[in-house]
């Protein structure tokens, strides 16, 4: 199983849920198939678990998917007891193991080895995650991931995938952008105010 | 120093966390914060998310912010050296705004941690965030909207580092 297969078997599900990138394949994959205004790019490794717990937590009514990798969780797994503990409903963990790092050059990750490596599952389940999958083939990836998005989270899924990345256009905005595209998306489809800041005095007229 | 003077100390800086506007509150404890840990668990206006290390609460704070909430952590000055790169290449290099409640351990009047009292203002001005060093909790309560306000209108963290003089609990 590719990783790209999962994320375009994803896309025709997801709906008006916010989505997190680790700084990996995922990140550019998505941005293929994904809604822009709704995908946050993260750029910090290991960072995108936590960045979409914070979005679950602020809006605990909204579904947020973080598609992460194997190097990436291993350098924040601190996270897994983290997420457990705030139980927030409406988030899905989906890890994509592809057992090397695979942005920076295929060294691999700690889940590489067979027997030896790390069962990102197992250490799932021991932190206090509720719904916890492990899949190896897209329809079970399918199955696992419509039934997080059903709610009764928090979801984790470890998706054994193959170290491929698909050939993708580069994504042409920086991390201003990014952050405004999706504060302004929030803002409308929520109906709140998220970026207001009171003007000047100069400009206000006091 | 009496128990009701810490309380206060505390309740002030809990109050200067709820007149900021503060929605959520990532924490991982420091003895002198544990007073303020406890107010902050308790209040109902809060939304408290314990850390394991302080990194992840940057990512936290992120999405907080993101999701529109004014985020803050309170951690030691150690955890903040382990949040170095969240904060560089998230909160600043996405220009999310978020308070940095931070004790300022190596400071006047502590008798360890000097290494990192040495180093914690630089690594900061090496960073690019403001911080402020309030005199007393009374100063932390008024101090704590404003570096509130700077951090929204700034589009930048800004830290607040918490001293002995303002969290009296474990003066000598």
């Amino acid at each position: 199983m590719k990783r790209y297969e999962c994320l375009d078997a994803a896309a025709a599900i997801v709906t008006d849920q916010l989505v997190v990138t680790n700084n990996g394949g995922a990140s550019t994959e998505w941005a293929e198939v994904g809604l822009p205004e709704a995908h946050l790019q993260v750029k910090t490794l290991g960072l995108c678990s936590s960045i979409g717990l914070g979005l679950a937590l602020a809006l605990p009514r909204r579904g947020v998917i973080v598609f992460d990798g194997d190097g990436s969780l291993l350098m924040n797994l601190s996270t897994l007891p983290t997420i457990a503990r705030q139980r927030p409903a409406n988030l899905v963990h989906v890890v994509f193991d592809n057992a090397v790092y695979e942005a920076s050059g295929g060294t691999p990750t700690q889940t590489a080895d067979g027997e030896a490596g790390a069962d990102l599952a197992a250490l799932a389940r021991a932190a206090g995650i509720r719904n916890v999958h492990a899949v190896d083939s897209v329809d079970g990836f399918v199955s696992a991931f419509r039934s997080g998005l059903d709610g009764g989270g928090p979801t984790f899924i470890h998706a054994r995938v193959e170290a491929v990345r698909k050939k993708t256009k580069p994504v042409p905005i920086d991390e201003v952008e990014n952050k405004y595209r999706l504060v302004r998306y929030v803002e409308r489809t929520e109906g709140i105010s998220i970026l207001a800041r009171p003007l000047p005095a100069s400009v206000a007229g006091r | 120093m009496g128990a009701t003077d810490t309380a206060t100390d505390a309740e002030q800086v809990l109050d200067g966390i709820l007149a900021a506007g503060v929605t959520h509150v990532a924490t991982l404890p420091d003895i002198n914060l544990v007073d303020l840990i406890a107010l902050v668990d308790r209040d109902d206006r809060l939304v408290h998310v314990p850390l394991s290390r302080e990194e992840e609460g940057i990512g936290i704070a992120a999405g907080v912010y993101l999701g529109g909430g004014m985020p803050a952590i309170v951690m030691q000055n150690a955890g903040l050296l382990n949040t170095c790169n969240a904060l560089t290449t998230t909160a600043i290099q996405f220009e999310v705004p978020m308070l940095l409640l931070v004790w300022y351990a190596g400071h006047l009047g502590d008798n360890a941690f000097m290494r990192l009292g040495e180093v914690t203002e630089p690594v900061l001005t090496a960073l690019g965030i403001r911080s402020f060093v309030p005199s007393d909790a009374a100063d932390a309560r008024r101090i704590i909207p404003e570096a509130a306000r700077l951090s929204r209108q700034s589009m930048r963290p800004i830290a607040v580092l918490l001293t002995k003089a303002v969290l009296r609990r474990f003066a000598s």
